[in-house]
C-alpha cells in the first residue's frame, strides 16, 4: 500500500474542521437549544469534551495500526469480506448525509439569496463545484482547504464579533436549562455532532504517521469544539430560548443583526460567500470520500469514472425529502445515530483487530 | 466517415480512458545532515546531491537510452540526405558541395570569395563563404582576407609541414578560429554569422566566428519599469544577456549551460543556475525538458515557455518571463533556474508561484513598508480586475439589499433611461474596452493618439449621453481596466482578463453563489497546478514554513530574510547570517558598555 499523496498536519486539520464545523451554518445551534434549552452551550461543551475522550480511546487503540484506515482494519479482521462490510457501512453513512447536506444548503441559499430560482438550478452549482474538485483529487482539495478555511474562520469570527453587542447574560439563565439528566445522559448521542471525524480514520494513509494522526485529531476536535461552543453560546446570548428554537439558520440570523455604522448595515450577503465556500468544501470532501471508499471497498483501480455517477446519485437522492423541514428531520435523525459509525465502529474494529494476530510475513505479502 | 469521427470525438469526451502512467516530476528535498549554510558541510551536501542526481539519472535511464537511439536514427537520416559529411582534400569537390548546399547562385546573400594564398613559395587556391550582413566586414577584411592574401608573401620563419598548421599558426590572426573536419560544423557556423575557409590540399576547413549583425543595444526595459533600481533590460543577443546577469552576480558558481533548440534553426539557448544553491533535481529537470524539445524553428522565449510548462490548460502562467537582468539575478540567487533564448529579450525563470507573480522587481529596492503597500495595491488591483464586474452584476441583480439606500437611488436613477439589462450593458462596455486595448497595441504609432480620442469619446461622453450605458457602469469598467494594468505579470494579467468574463456570467446567473462556485473551482485549479514540481499556491497551500516571513506574499525587512524559500529545497538555505546588520549589534554593545 504505497501512497504517494500525503499532506501535512495543517492541511489535514483544516479539512477536518470543515467537516466538523459546517453544521454551525445549518441548524446546529437551534438543535442544541431544542435539546438543552438555555443550557445549549453547556451541552456543546459536554459533547466536545466527550468527543475528545472518545478520540483519546480510539487513538490509543490505533497505536498498532499506523497508516491503516477503517477499510484496512476490516480487511485485517475478516479479509475481503470484512473490508466490504465496513466499506458498505461507511458508504451508506456518507450517502445518507451528503444528499441531506446538499439539500439543506441549497434550500438555505435559495431562501437567503435566490428566492426565484428553482432548487435544481441552485443545486447544479454545488454539484458542478463538487465534480470539478473531485476530478482534481484530494491533494488539490486539501491544499485549497488550507487556504480557504482560515478565511472562512475569519468570516465566522467576524459574525460572532459583530453580534456580541446584542448579547445579554440573563438570556442563558436558568443555567441548567432542561435539566442535568437531559443534558448529561440524554445528551450523549449528540456526540454525533463530531461524526465528521470519520474523515481522519479514512484518510489515515494520507496522514501517514501516528503522531500526525494524534495532532490532527486533537487540533480539529478542539478547534471545532471551540467554534461550535462560541457559536451556540453567542446565539443563545442573543436569542432567548423559545425564540431561538424558531429561527431558521441561526448564524445567518446573527449576521443579519450586524450593523457597522450607517453605511454597512446589510452585509450578510457577503457572508453568503463564506457559507457557500464552506458548504462546497464540505460537500466536495463528502463526494470524494464516497468515490474513494467505493473504489477501495471493491478494490477498483481508478476512482475518476465514479465521480459523475455518484454525483448524479447524490443529486437525485437530495430530492427525496419533500421539503426543507423533512430534510432537517433527516439530519436530526442522522445526528442521533451517526455516533454508532464514527465512534463505535472504529472502537469495535480496533478492539477486535487487537485480538487477531496475523503472521507479519503474510501480512506484508498481502500489502 | 465524418459521422464516425464525431461519434469517436463524443466517445472520447464522455468515456473514461485509463490514464497513462507518467512519473511526474517532484522537486525533491536535499538531505540535510547539519545546519545548512555552513561552509564545512557544503561539500557533503554536494556529494549528497550528486548521489541523488545519479539516482535520478538511473530512473530516467530507459527513456533516455531510447531517446538517444532515436537521435542517432535521426542524424543517420540526415547524413544520408547529404550523402557525405567529411571534408575532402580537393578544393573543387568542396566548392561544388558548398555551392549545392547554399544554392549558389540563387541565394543572394551568401558571399563566396575565391582567392590564392602563398605558402612557402607554393600557390594554393582557396575560397571562403559567409552570409552578407551577418558578419563583421571589417574583421573579415582585416583579420582574414588581408593576412591570407598579403602576409603569405612575406618570408615567415617556421618549419611546419602541414598546411593547416602553418596557416593557423602564422597566417590567420583572428582570435576565434576552429579547425573542423565535418561539413555540418562549418555549415552551422556559417549559418550563425561565421565564415568558412577552405584550402586546397587540406581535409579540414577553418570556421571563424566573425558575427557582426545589426542589433539593438542595451536599453531600458519596456514592460517592467521601475523608479528605483537598475534601468537595464535584456536585448536580443544571448551573450549580451548572459553577461548582463553575470555582471550583477559576479559569482564563479553561476553556471551558464549551452543548449541548442530547434532541429533546423539550431537556436542557442542558455540555462543559468547557481551551482551550489539550486537543487540538482530542478536543474536536471530543466535540462531534460530543454533537451527534449523537438521542433524545426523556435523564434521567441514565448514559444519556449509554452513548450516547457507542465499543463497547457492551467489558467495561471507556470514560468516567470522577465526583461530585467537584475530580476533574473535575484531569482537565481533564490535558487531558481533561468533560461535565456537567443533572439528574445525575455528570460524565463522557473519555478513560478502565484505569490511570486505578484512581485515587482522594485519591491526589493524600496523600504519594506512601501513594498508591502505596493503589493497590497497590486492584490487589490487583481481582485478588481477579476471580480468587480461580476460582483457589480451580482449585487444589482440579486443582492440589492446590500446597497445602501441612497446609493441604490443613485444607481437606479442613472440606469433609468438605459434600455438594456445590466448584463448586456456591462458586456457592451467590456467588449468595447477590450477592443480599445487590443487596437491600442496593434495601431501604427502615428495614429495612436486618435484611438485615445475615439476611446474616450465612445466610452465616456457619447455612450452616456446616448443612454446606452449608465455612468456608474463606466466607473466599474474603468476601475476594472486600471486594476488589470496593475498586475505586474503580463501573462497573469491575461489570465484574469479572460476569467473576468466567466465571473460576469456566473454573477448574472446566480449572484454570489455563482461567483463563489467560480472562485472555488478556480482556486482548486490553481492549487492543483504545478510549476516544475512546485505547487503554484505555495506557501499557503500546501503550507510551508515561513508563510508570512521572508519574501513571499508579504516582504519582511531585508535583514530578516535570512533563508531561501522552503519550497525550492535549495542546497544552501541561508542567505545571510541571523544578524546581518553586525554594526547594529556593535552599536548596542558599545552603548551598553557606556551605561
Amino acid at each position: 500500500m504505497k501512497n504517494k499523496i500525503t499532506f501535512g498536519r495543517f492541511e489535514a486539520t483544516c479539512i477536518t474542521i470543515t467537516l466538523l464545523s459546517t453544521q454551525l451554518f445549518l441548524n446546529l445551534p437551534r438543535i442544541m437549544m431544542e435539546a438543552a434549552w438555555t443550557a445549549a452551550w453547556i451541552l456543546t461543551v459536554y459533547i466536545s469534551l466527550l468527543a475528545l475522550v472518545l478520540f483519546t480511546i480510539i487513538f490509543k487503540l490505533y497505536k498498532r495500526f499506523e497508516g491503516k484506515d477503517l477499510l484496512d482494519l476490516g480487511e485485517h479482521i475478516g479479509g475481503s469480506i470484512g473490508r466490504i462490510i465496513v466499506g458498505v457501512i461507511v458508504l451508506f453513512f456518507l450517502l445518507y448525509i451528503a444528499p441531506v447536506i446538499l439539500r439543506e444548503f441549497s434550500e438555505n441559499i435559495k431562501i437567503i439569496a435566490l428566492p426565484q430560482s428553482p432548487l435544481s438550478f441552485v443545486m447544479i452549482f454545488f454539484v458542478a463545484g463538487m465534480i470539478a474538485a473531485s476530478y482534481l483529487g484530494i491533494e488539490a482539495i486539501v491544499r485549497f482547504s488550507a487556504i480557504i478555511v482560515p478565511i472562512i474562520i475569519a468570516g465566522y469570527l467576524l459574525i460572532i464579533a459583530g453580534s456580541i453587542q446584542y448579547t445579554d447574560i440573563s438570556r442563558i439563565t436558568p443555567w441548567l436549562g432542561s435539566g442535568p439528566y437531559e443534558i448529561f445522559v440524554k445528551g450523549i448521542p449528540r456526540i454525533s455532532v463530531f461524526a465528521g471525524i470519520i474523515l481522519i480514520y479514512l484518510l489515515f494513509p494520507f496522514i501517514r504517521t501516528y503522531r500526525n494522526f494524534k495532532t490532527v485529531g486533537y487540533a480539529s476536535i478542539g478547534l471545532s469544539g471551540f467554534f461550535l461552543i462560541i457559536g451556540v453560546l453567542v446565539f443563545s446570548l442573543v436569542y432567548q430560548y423559545p425564540t431561538g428554537t424558531e429561527s431558521f439558520l441561526p448564524v445567518y440570523q446573527l449576521a443579519r443583526l450586524i450593523d457597522y455604522g450607517r453605511f454597512f448595515q446589510r452585509v450578510e450577503s457577503i457572508f453568503v460567500i463564506v457559507w457557500v465556500a464552506s458548504a462546497l468544501l464540505h460537500l466536495t470532501t463528502l463526494l470524494f470520500l464516497i468515490v474513494y471508499v467505493f473504489k477501495k471497498t471493491f478494490k477498483l483501480e481508478f476512482y475518476k469514472p465514479l465521480i459523475i455517477p455518484f454525483s448524479i446519485v447524490v443529486y437525485t437522492l437530495s430530492f427525496f425529502p419533500h421539503n426543507l423541514i423533512s430534510a432537517i428531520e433527516l439530519e436530526k435523525s442522522f445526528r442521533n445515530l451517526a455516533w454508532i459509525i464514527s465512534f463505535l465502529l472504529p472502537i469495535v474494529l480496533l478492539v477486535i483487530a487487537r485480538f487477531i494476530k496475523k503472521n507479519p510475513k503474510k501480512e506484508a505479502g498481502n500489502a | 466517415m465524418a459521422d464516425a469521427d464525431y461519434i469517436k470525438l463524443i466517445k472520447e469526451l464522455l468515456l473514461f480512458k485509463e490514464p497513462q502512467k507518467v512519473e511526474k516530476f517532484i522537486l525533491k528535498e536535499n538531505k540535510r545532515d547539519k545546519e545548512p549554510g555552513e561552509q564545512e558541510n557544503s561539500d557533503a551536501i554536494n556529494v549528497d546531491a550528486k548521489r541523488k542526481k545519479s539516482k535520478g539519472m538511473h530512473l530516467n535511464k530507459n527513456s533516455e537510452s531510447k531517446q538517444d537511439e532515436k537521435q542517432k536514427q535521426e542524424s543517420n537520416e540526415h547524413g544520408k540526405k547529404e550523402q557525405k559529411s567529411e571534408i575532402s582534400e580537393k578544393l573543387s569537390v568542396n566548392l561544388e558541395y558548398m555551392k549545392r548546399i547554399y544554392s549558389i547562385p540563387q541565394n543572394g546573400d551568401i558571399i563566396l570569395r575565391e582567392f590564392d594564398i602563398v605558402v612557402k613559395d607554393k600557390v594554393i587556391p582557396a575560397f571562403m563563404l559567409f552570409y552578407d550582413g551577418m558578419v563583421d566586414r571589417k574583421v573579415i577584411n582585416d583579420d582574414i582576407l588581408q593576412p591570407l592574401m598579403l602576409l603569405s608573401n612575406l618570408d615567415i620563419k617556421g618549419d611546419e609541414k602541414c598546411i593547416a598548421e602553418f596557416v593557423r599558426n602564422h597566417l590567420l590572426p583572428h582570435n576565434q578560429l576552429n579547425e573542423v573536419k565535418d561539413y555540418r560544423k562549418v555549415i552551422d557556423e556559417i549559418n550563425f554569422g561565421g565564415c568558412g575557409i577552405f584550402l586546397e590540399g587540406m581535409d579540414s576547413a577553418f570556421a571563424a566566428d566573425v558575427k557582426g549583425w545589426e542589433h539593438r543595444g542595451v536599453e531600458r526595459p519596456n514592460t517592467e519599469q521601475v523608479i528605483r533600481g537598475p534601468q537595464e533590460g535584456f536585448t536580443e543577443i544571448l551573450r549580451v544577456n548572459t553577461a548582463l546577469v553575470r555582471k550583477i552576480l559576479k559569482d564563479e558558481d553561476l553556471i551558464v549551460e549551452n543548449i541548442t533548440i530547434g532541429r533546423r534553426s539550431k537556436t542557442p539557448c542558455s540555462m543559468l543556475y547557481i551551482k551550489d544553491i539550486t537543487n540538482d533535481s530542478l536543474v536536471n529537470e530543466m535540462r531534460r525538458r530543454l533537451e527534449n524539445i523537438k521542433l524545426d524553428y523556435i523564434i521567441d522565449s514565448g514559444e519556449l515557455e509554452q513548450l516547457l510548462e507542465e499543463s497547457g490548460f492551467s489558467p495561471a502562467p507556470q514560468v516567470i518571463a522577465t526583461e530585467r537582468p537584475d530580476r533574473v539575478a535575484s531569482l537565481l540567487s533564490e535558487g531558481k533556474v533561468a533560461v535565456i533564448l537567443n533572439g528574445s529579450p525575455f528570460a524565463l525563470v522557473a519555478p513560478a508561484t502565484l505569490a511570486g507573480l505578484v512581485h515587482s522587481p522594485e519591491d526589493s529596492y524600496v523600504r519594506y513598508p512601501y513594498a508591502n503597500l505596493l503589493r497590497l495595491v497590486r492584490i487589490i488591483g487583481i481582485l478588481f480586475s477579476l471580480l468587480l464586474p461580476g460582483v457589480y452584476i451580482a449585487i444589482t441583480t440579486f443582492h440589492q439589499e446590500m446597497i445602501p439606500t441612497d446609493l441604490l437611488f443613485a444607481i437606479e436613477a442613472s440606469r433609468e433611461k438605459v434600455p438594456f439589462p445590466s448584463l448586456v450593458e456591462l458586456l457592451i462596455m467590456e467588449i468595447m474596452f477590450e477592443l480599445i486595448r487590443e487596437a491600442g497595441i496593434r495601431i501604427p504609432g502615428p495614429i495612436g493618439p486618435t484611438l485615445g480620442i475615439i476611446g474616450a469619446l465612445i466610452l465616456g461622453q457619447a455612450a452616456v449621453s446616448a443612454n446606452i450605458v449608465s455612468p456608474i457602469l463606466i466607473i466599474v469598467v474603468a476601475v476594472t481596466g486600471i486594476g488589470s494594468f496593475a498586475v505586474p505579470n503580463f501573462s497573469l494579467g491575461l489570465t484574469f482578463r479572460i476569467l473576468r468574463f466567466a465571473y460576469i456570467f456566473l454573477g448574472a446567473m446566480s449572484g454570489f453563489l455563482g461567483i463563489t462556485v467560480g472562485l472555488f473551482i478556480q482556486g482548486i485549479f490553481f492549487t492543483s497546478s504545478k510549476s516544475f514540481g512546485v505547487p503554484i499556491t505555495v506557501p499557503f497551500g500546501p503550507k510551508t514554513t515561513r508563510v508570512w516571513g521572508g519574501n513571499e506574499l508579504i516582504r519582511s525587512p531585508i535583514w530578516k530574510q535570512e533563508r531561501r524559500s522552503d519550497y525550492l529545497n535549495t542546497k544552501d538555505e541561508a542567505k545571510q547570517p541571523n544578524i546581518s546588520r553586525k554594526w547594529a549589534e556593535q552599536d548596542e554593545g558599545s552603548g551598553n558598555n557606556e551605561e
